[in-house]
């Protein structure tokens, strides 16, 4: 019987349904994951080949294997005061706004005080302004009102809000609905206990996905440091990468080592959480 | 930011209890010292890291700035921005960098689409593709500079080596000043495309899907469900990916700069406009025409956004 009827629909369907067919798709869906990752696995292996062969051959992988690239750069470069100062900085950014931006965000959303809407507009104006305009003056503070000149503080400070984050965690807590807060209230917790032990729990999803953006541009923020930093020991990793090319001006199996160097934490973190990298982008550009 | 009320029965009655009665009242609500003491301290530091600086650039870029005694800089007026605009590399900077953000789109948004179209559709490895083609974001700009100008050098890269391996002729890219500014961007797509690509694919993801299904039945192929579905309800999220694409291509520094070094590739064909700000004001040292010029770039980056805004959005939106 379901076998007559099945057929009986195809027969009123229209004649032919052009669709794009899952093999195309997937053919091309993989095209676009080699020529995505390919470049990297080719870095992998140029960090584990001598010189002279990275630069003559052909072949994927190295002839001879040798770890000698990393001996000489860790040898040469202080890698691991870099990669101390990078962590510093973002986690303490990371960690700071966007315990930062769920406070603001939750104050924006559910109170209500003369000037809010002025104030946020403002907050959020601010990011229209491009760095540029802001890092010679930002500089200035920096340096003469805080003494903060070729220090991590500098470069730390500077991210503890962002207008961003704040407008991130305000349009999440906007589904928060009025009556839970005011019937913890009613239970007699404090504004502090409803925040802490109420809202922070309930938005650990936003929270998780600002954090992985924040992380991301402050592990690879250039500018500013190189503004704020100059003496070797204070750069971040993507300073002390950069400054390989003046280091070592073609020796490419340097290169390929002190980027792999800079990448693997970042990917061996990425290994296992993707899941929420990619859900944090999703969910900025849903709610932006 | 005076008073933090709760608001239900705020205003109305204030006049005829009394000020100072709303005074005591709004100082006794707990609404009140949570608000307090969590805004003071975001309104001072913005004050300081960010009101200020931006009111400070306004004043820069009309003073001769005196690195040693600020306080006594000359008044100059609109000096500064004659100054940067009559600077050698000015128009050329201005040039590259919107060639910059031309690129930008053409490499970025079709392809982005594409992908994000074939991810939403595609009935298996969803996840799996993404977490692989969002791989470059999360590899460091730095790091993505250095691999593509090993990969892509004229005599002893391995593009070249691949391009002769199958017959083709090899390529300067980067050595040349025609090719070095496309060759860059196409190096910033690669690093950059991911992320566009989640922000469409959750954006298409949100499209229901009864929407396509109506649609066949209709008899509809898939350019017009692209055109007629997709497009009206991505307009949205199309619009973010091309302010996010205008500003961040608009404000490129890291990618020339590791790339070529502050002075901006083969016959200055990447000295971008964020490179001129940098080398006017941290190699020359002069503040005022930097900060003058940072305000152009402000200006253009606003017009630029203002437009894209009330251009694309009353045309697709349902």
């Amino acid at each position: 019987m379901a076998v007559v009827s099945k057929a009986g629909d195809a027969r009123r369907q229209p004649p032919r349904r052009i669709e794009i067919s899952q093999n195309v798709m997937h053919i091309f869906l993989l095209g676009m994951v080699v020529i995505a990752i390919f470049p990297f696995i080719w870095m992998v292996f140029a960090s584990l080949k001598p010189f002279k062969e990275l630069v003559e051959s052909r072949a994927l992988l190295p002839e001879t294997w040798t770890l000698r690239n990393y001996e000489e750069i860790l040898g040469r470069v202080n890698f691991y005061a870099a990669f101390r100062n990078s962590i510093v900085s973002a986690v303490s950014v990371t960690v700071v706004s966007v315990y930062t931006s769920s406070v603001m965000g939750y104050i924006f959303s559910k109170y209500r005080f003369v000037g809010k809407e002025i104030l946020f507009t403002i907050v959020l104006s601010t990011m229209m302004v491009p760095f540029a305009v802001i890092m010679v003056p930002l500089y200035i503070t920096i340096a003469n009102s805080f003494g903060l000149a070729d220090n991590l503080g500098g470069i730390i400070v500077t991210g503890f809000y962002t207008a961003f984050g704040i407008f991130l965690m305000r349009q999440f807590m906007e589904s928060i609905p009025f009556e839970l807060i005011d019937a913890a209230r009613i239970d007699g917790a404090s504004e502090w206990r409803i925040f802490f032990t109420l809202v922070l729990p309930m938005s650990m999803s936003p929270m998780s996905a600002l954090a992985v953006f924040v992380f991301l541009v402050n592990w690879d923020s250039f500018l500013w440091p190189l503004i704020v930093l100059s003496s070797q020991d204070k750069q971040t990793l993507p300073l002390v990468l950069a400054g390989l090319r003046n280091l070592w001006w073609t020796r490419y199996e340097m290169w390929a080592a002190g980027s792999m160097l800079t990448v693997i934490p970042v990917m061996a973190i990425y290994s296992f959480a993707s899941r929420y990298f990619i859900r944090g982008i999703a969910m900025t550009g849903l709610k932006a | 930011m005076t008073s933090i009320a709760d608001g239900s029965r705020a205003s109305g009655r204030a006049e005829t209890m009394g000020v100072w009665f709303v005074v005591k009242k709004t100082l006794r609500k707990p609404q009140f010292w949570f608000g307090f003491t969590m805004i003071v301290p975001l309104l001072i530091w913005y004050w300081i890291f960010s009101f200020w600086p931006i009111i400070q650039a306004f004043r820069m870029s009309t003073v001769a700035y005196k690195l040693l005694d600020p306080g006594n800089s000359p008044f100059v007026g609109l000096g500064n921005f004659i100054k940067i605009s009559q600077h050698p590399l000015f128009w050329v900077s201005v040039k590259n960098t919107i060639l910059w953000a031309v690129y930008s789109f053409i490499f970025n948004l079709p392809l982005a689409m594409l992908i994000a179209v074939f991810l939403s559709k595609v009935k298996r490895g969803r996840n799996v593709y993404q977490a692989l083609i969002f791989v470059p974001v999360v590899v460091s700009l730095v790091a993505v500079s250095l691999l593509f100008k090993m990969v892509m050098d004229p005599e002893v890269g391995q593009l070249n080596k691949l391009l002769s391996t199958i017959g083709l002729p090899e390529l300067q890219w980067l050595s040349s000043s025609s090719s070095a500014l496309p060759t860059a961007v196409v190096i910033a797509t690669w690093k950059g495309l991911g992320f566009f690509v989640v922000i469409l694919t959750a954006g298409m993801l949100n499209i229901p899907s009864e929407l396509y299904d109506a649609a066949l039945v209709d008899g509809t192929n898939p350019w017009q469900q692209f055109w007629r579905i997709t497009m009206p309800l991505m307009s949205h999220t199309i619009l973010l990916v091309t302010v996010l694409l205008a500003i961040g291509s608009l404000q490129e520094f890291t990618l020339p700069t590791v790339l070529f070094g502050s002075e901006g590739g083969p016959g200055n064909s990447t000295f971008l406009y964020n490179l001129l700000v940098y080398q006017e004001a941290f190699l020359d040292i002069r503040f005022g025409t930097a900060t003058a010029a940072s305000l152009f770039q402000f200006a253009f980056i606003l017009t630029i956004s203002i437009l894209q805004i009330k251009l694309i959005r009353p045309s697709w939106t349902y």
